[in-house]
């Protein structure tokens, strides 16, 4: 932006001002505040201050008081002694002249301002301002400081003020306090001024005491609103300091003068507000006389219509502030109120239970009842730490608690339940999540009234329950089951409640429940199904109601609301209650194929069926039955796998009035159709999805007992079991080889093959090793997903490592050449890092218990590529598969002969040596390459295992690390990042110190110390 | 009481007093019933117009003895697909790291709205687990399938 000239004249500087003021480009108004901003910061600015600020204009003398703050601030250090007294003086000539004629409050109070930034330039030369300009005030005029009679006390000063001259005197020492406050209390530059500060606060109490009192000669003119201002900024400001008593005790003189400020209309949202924070954040600051006080006011007539207001008034017109003023009186004396049994606290405390049972619908209406809620959850867990310290059963006070509890409960019982269908309906979205919300709450509240209450509190909403049942009221029912819910985590395992929760399901709400078009509204039938499943492990004990239970949730099953929520409760229950529904299976079998025929499941819905039903198959116990239903079920999705592959051969066979063909529309409804190809991919993924599912099923959740000692018992499959897994594994192939693009299906793959791993037991999904091998080395680069089919198949060597061991060693032998291919195949060693960390991991986990199959001669081209391929990961950026090389090696550094097998054992050891006499130097290299400045912060940790292992285990690390940093006789061989910054003597003090520290713990810090060397200064984090 | 104590009954109040949309946060209670400050079950929502939208995802919070001055640890449970996740479930996020951005001033309220973030925003800086990370990189359609899927398994009630 170019540079206007400076003005030379007084008018034209008047000019701009004016202009700055007016509707004007804002690239106009720019350019102005710039020339403006110069001026005022040019040697002239103070002169130019003086001569604007007895202008007629109000705008112009407000630039004046700026400019007087911007010089103040920027050129006080130019001023002498005199010069600033004497700049004081004038300063409070002009704030009494503009007082005098009439001046605008905005330029007034900036010339406060222009003080308060005097006082923290100069406090040394006017540490009493506040008295002092008190004093000038009364006079009339700005006067020496030294002209301040000590003997003259701030109150005499502050009764002799009038009302306009005492309202300025507040607001400079409101501004005052808010400055200064803003600066760090132990910074250097301002702990004097802090101290100075300090001092004046007795003078300011006198004001501000002066300000609250009734105004006699002005009565037009109230300033109480001025001083409950300043007091409640001097609070802040005290209790920011940490206490001081020559602060704190004047300030608390303010207290009565300032809650005679409530009955006023005008000042009673203010002085609300004053005392509900200063309670909320700083309750020390009353005394207790203060609290009684408080408390007598809210026994007042005055109060009780205040109370009346809130419960029946309307909070969004009148706010809430008088009922969070009795909550933040509550919160600040929660423990007296609870173990004082005297009437007045009891009083209180049922005024406080009131506030949850005010007028209209909770958040549309009634705003105050989560505040309540809140001081409430507070009280129950006040009462609960007390439990746990003291013992409750000898407390006096607890019956009294507990009846205010009982209250409390039933306030919040009416108020959660919801409105009828049409009020909900003109609810906005917030209005409903925030209902919603608070029900949340109460939720938490009722666990919290559980742990004191027990029993008692289940009797009392299955009292409530069977209550509303009777009489029909729908949302009462509601609201007790929703409470009885929340009960559930609480007591589900414990029989000694079952007596009480058998009144609920042996009651008829659950054959109403049942009844398709019944009178129960859709809200409660969601409420009364999610009962069941929170109950779940009651059904488990009882299990005469489960068979009802179920069939109440298959039949909502289709529906669009309740489906979800239904498949969830049912795959809980037949999960946690399987061994007693292994006679329901057939018939459950039957009901999902029929729904499955009527209409098109919610997919995750019919995959929570699925996994259901396949959980209650795995419990048969005789192997006959349990194939049968098998059978029924893994036929259905069979038939799917047929038919998607059959459209995808015939494009004309599709038929979109047939469900089986509309499972393929992923969305439900799409605007337009898809191909069919996608069509028959959606068929295919979906019902992948179930078989994944039903895999899931089928895994035992039994602990059986595990014997580390003995060898795991051999596969024994049966021949119809083999015959299915055959059957299973022929059908994956075969999708496999249809979609085979799509990652999708690989990955379902894995998930159903690991699903098996974990299993002891024979089942449909837990193949024998070998099939699992030949399905993996069948993979090829080109397969999608092949990085987590190589996870995958890091699982599953996990899993063979827990099964018998006659089987291991001739997986690992066609698995490694594989593996090996795979990372071969990869262009950069880190073009896939998903693909390059399991290769990694997979050879580290054979390497750890089979190091003979990786040493084998006949693998050793593909081990040296391996060790190869994983250096230049270790070399690389990417994080996981340098980790993983990382660790590799250090297990690979820690291999030792004497821990091979016998019979390898020796050979073995030789081939070690001989392949660490050439990897060696290669690992030191690349370790320190990484230190040097390669690696990321966060990855020295674990390339210092590796390091640690070397120094320990291999007499040749010292000269290799030698040779890697680069001073065995000039014979580097390749500068690591960082070497510039660290000189000759530096690397091998480094190197002196890790050595010496032979791997112990410290070598972390000596490399982090030199990996910041190397990086520079940069990287050093600001503590 | 300790100032961790202290901290987190403060941090519990602020929660209570104000906390951002769809997310919730609450100390664990231990056997006896009795609120555990030092383990929070927290629920952090997919952002609008994201492709995490809808999703409530369950993540434990757990806090050192030296908190504040020592972040806490969050881990979502189970573990979330997220390339920045680890396979345990624990996030890996600068504002979580004693060496890197934490400071003891961070509130719950950040730090969730912090892996609210994270969410659809992954560090590509820092992946912490393979799957996720490499499908980001590699496949970006397939990720963002994979995510939405793992959405409607975990749909906000």
């Amino acid at each position: 932006m170019e540079q206007l000239p400076l003005p030379t004249s007084l008018a034209e500087v008047e000019q701009l001002i004016r202009a700055l003021y007016q509707p004007n480009p804002p690239e106009t108004i720019s350019k102005i505040q710039e020339l403006l901003h110069r001026l005022q910061r040019s040697p002239e600015g103070w002169q130019l201050a003086q001569s604007l600020i007895a202008h007629p204009e109000d705008n112009v003398r407000f630039y004046a008081a700026l400019t007087l703050i911007v010089k103040l601030n920027r050129d006080s250090s130019g001023l002498n002694e005199d010069d600033a007294k004497g700049l004081l003086e004038n300063i409070i000539n002009w704030v009494i002249q503009s007082v005098a004629d009439g001046t605008a409050t905005f330029v007034v109070k900036k010339l406060c301002s222009a003080l308060v930034t005097y006082f923290m330039q100069f406090s040394h030369l006017w540490p009493s301002c506040v008295r002092h300009f008190a004093y000038c005030l009364d006079l009339g005029r700005g006067t020496p400081i030294e002209g301040l009679d000590d003997a003259l006390s701030a109150d005499i000063l502050a009764s002799k003020l009038d009302r306009p001259k005492l309202r300025v005197a507040i607001w400079f020492a409101t501004l005052l306090v808010e400055e200064v406050g803003k600066t760090d209390m132990n910074a250097p530059r301002y702990i004097q001024v802090h101290g100075r500060l300090t001092k004046n606060g007795s003078d300011v109490t006198c004001l501000v005491a002066r300000g609250f009192s009734p105004p006699q000669d002005n009565p037009g003119l109230k300033i109480q609103g001025e001083a409950l201002s300043c007091f409640q900024a001097w609070i802040l400001y005290a209790q920011r300091a940490s206490p001081i008593p020559e602060l704190v005790v004047p300030l608390r003189q303010l207290v009565a003068p300032a809650m005679s400020c409530f009955t006023d209309e005008d000042l009673y949202q203010p002085t609300a507000e004053l005392f509900s924070d200063v309670l909320s954040n700083y309750s020390s600051f009353f005394t207790q006389e203060q609290y009684a006080a408080l408390s007598a006011m809210f026994e007042s007539p005055w109060a009780a219509e205040r109370y009346q207001q809130l419960i029946h008034g309307n909070h969004h017109e009148d706010g809430i502030s008088f009922g969070l003023l009795l909550l933040a009186y509550g919160d600040a004396k929660v423990q007296e109120l609870m173990t004082n049994t005297d009437e007045r606290s009891q009083r209180f405390l049922g005024s406080l239970s009131g506030l949850l049972a005010a007028d209209g619908y909770l958040m549309g209406d009634d705003l105050i009842f989560v505040p309540a809620l809140e001081f409430w959850s507070t009280f129950i867990e006040t009462m609960i730490d007390n439990a746990f310290t003291e013992g409750i059963e000898t407390n006096s006070w607890r019956p009294y608690a507990e009846q205010h509890l009982k209250t409390v409960i039933t306030n919040c019982w009416r108020k959660i339940q919801w409105p009828p269908a049409e009020i909900f309906a003109e609810w906005d979205s917030t209005e409903r999540v925030a209902f919603g919300d608070a029900r949340k709450d109460v939720f938490d509240m009722l666990q919290s009234v559980f742990t004191l209450e027990g029993l008692g509190l289940i009797s009392f909403f299955a009292d409530l329950f069977l209550q509303s049942l009777g009489t029909q009221s729908w949302a009462e029912l509601e609201a007790s089951a929703f409470c009885l819910g929340a009960l559930s985590d609480c007591i589900s395992d414990d029989a000694k409640y079952d007596h009480e929760l058998s009144k609920v399901f042996d009651s008829p709400f659950f054959q109403l429940l049942g009844q398709a078009q019944g009178p129960i509204p859709l809200r409660l039938r969601q409420t009364g199904l999610a009962l069941i499943e929170r109950y779940c492990e009651y059904f488990e004990r009882h299990a005469q109601y489960l068979p009802d239970a179920l069939n109440l949730l298959f039949a909502a099953v289709g529906d669009s609301v309740l489906g979800g929520p239904s498949a969830r409760s049912i795959s809980t229950l037949c999960s946690s209650c399987r061994s007693i529904l292994t006679g329901e299976a057939g018939a459950f079998i039957r009901h999902y194929q029929s729904i499955r025929s009527a209409q098109v499941l919610d997919s995750l819905a019919e995959e929570r069926i699925v996994l259901s039903i396949a959980s209650i198959i795995q419990a048969i116990k005789d192997e006959s039955h349990r194939l049968d239903m098998f059978g029924d079920l893994y036929t259905i999705l069979k038939s799917d796998f047929e038919l998607a592959i059959q459209l995808k051969a015939q494009p004309g066979l599709l038929n979109l009035s047939r469900p089986d063909f509309l499972r393929g529309l992923d969305p439900p409804n799409p605007q337009s159709v898809p191909p069919v190809e996608d069509i028959s991919l959606q068929m295919t993924l979906r019902s992948m999805r179930c078989l994944a599912s039903m895999a899931k099923g089928m895994q035992d959740v039994k602990e059986h007992p595990v014997d580390l000692d003995s060898e795991p018992q051999t596969y024994h499959t049966s021949s119809r079991l083999a015959s299915l897994q055959e059957d299973i594994m022929r059908v994956l192939v075969e999708v496999q080889r249809t979609y085979s693009t799509s990652g999708e299906v690989v990955e379902i793959i894995c998930n159903i093959l690991r699903a098996g791993f974990s299993e002891t037991e024979p089942g449909p999904f837990v193949f024998p090793p070998n099939v699992v091998t030949s399905y993996f080395v069948q993979q090829r680069f080109e397969t999608p997903r092949v990085g987590t089919l190589l996870s995958t198949a890091c699982s599953f060597v996990g899993s063979l490592y827990r099964g018998p061991k006659a089987y291991v060693p001739s997986q690992l032998a066609e698995l490694f050449p594989w593996v090996v291919s795979l990372l071969q195949a990869l262009p950069e060693p880190e073009a896939d890092t998903e693909i390059s960390q399991n290769g990694i991991i997979f050879v580290d986990k054979v390497m750890s218990k089979y190091p003979e199959i990786l040493f084998h001669p006949q693998y050793s081209p593909l081990l040296e590529f391996f060790f190869l391929f994983s250096l230049k990961v270790l070399d690389g950026k990417e994080p996981l598969p340098k980790g993983a090389s990382a660790e590799f090696w250090a297990n690979f550094i820690s291999l030792k002969p004497s821990s091979l097998s016998p019979p390898n054992g020796p050979a073995l050891g030789q081939t070690l040596t001989s392949a660490m006499s050439h990897l060696g130097p290669l690992l030191a290299r690349s370790l320190v390459h990484n230190i040097g400045g390669n690696a990321a912060r966060s990855e020295l940790d674990k390339l210092c295992e590796p390091l640690k292992k070397l120094v320990a285990q291999h007499p040749g690390a010292q000269a290799w690390l030698e040779q890697a940093v680069g001073d065995n006789k000039g014979m580097m061989m390749m500068p690591f990042p960082g070497r510039e910054r660290v000189s000759r003597e530096e690397r091998l003090l480094w190197l002196r110190r890790v050595i010496s520290l032979r791997g112990a713990r410290q070598t972390n810090q000596v490399v982090r110390e030199f990996w910041l060397a190397c990086r520079g200064s940069n990287f050093t984090y600001v503590s | 009481m300790s100032l961790c104590q202290n901290r987190l009954q403060e941090e519990r109040k602020q929660w209570r007093k104000d906390h951002p949309f769809g997310f919730y946060a609450r100390p664990q209670k231990n056997a006896q019933g009795v609120l555990d400050l030092k383990v929070w079950e927290c629920g952090i929502p997919g952002k609008e117009k994201t492709i995490w939208e809808g999703g409530l995802f369950k993540l434990t919070v757990t806090f050192p003895d030296e908190y504040p001055t020592k972040p806490p640890k969050c881990k979502f449970v189970p573990p979330l697909f997220h390339p920045n996740v680890y396979p345990s479930g624990t996030v890996c996020l600068s504002i979580l790291n004693e060496e890197e951005a934490w400071k003891p001033a961070i509130t719950i309220k950040q730090i969730l709205l912090g892996v609210q973030d994270l969410l659809n925003d992954p560090n590509p800086e820092s992946p912490a687990q393979a799957e996720a990370y490499n499908m980001y990189k590699k496949d970006r359609a397939q990720y963002e399938r994979r995510v939405k899927q793992i959405v409607r398994e975990n749909a906000a009630p």
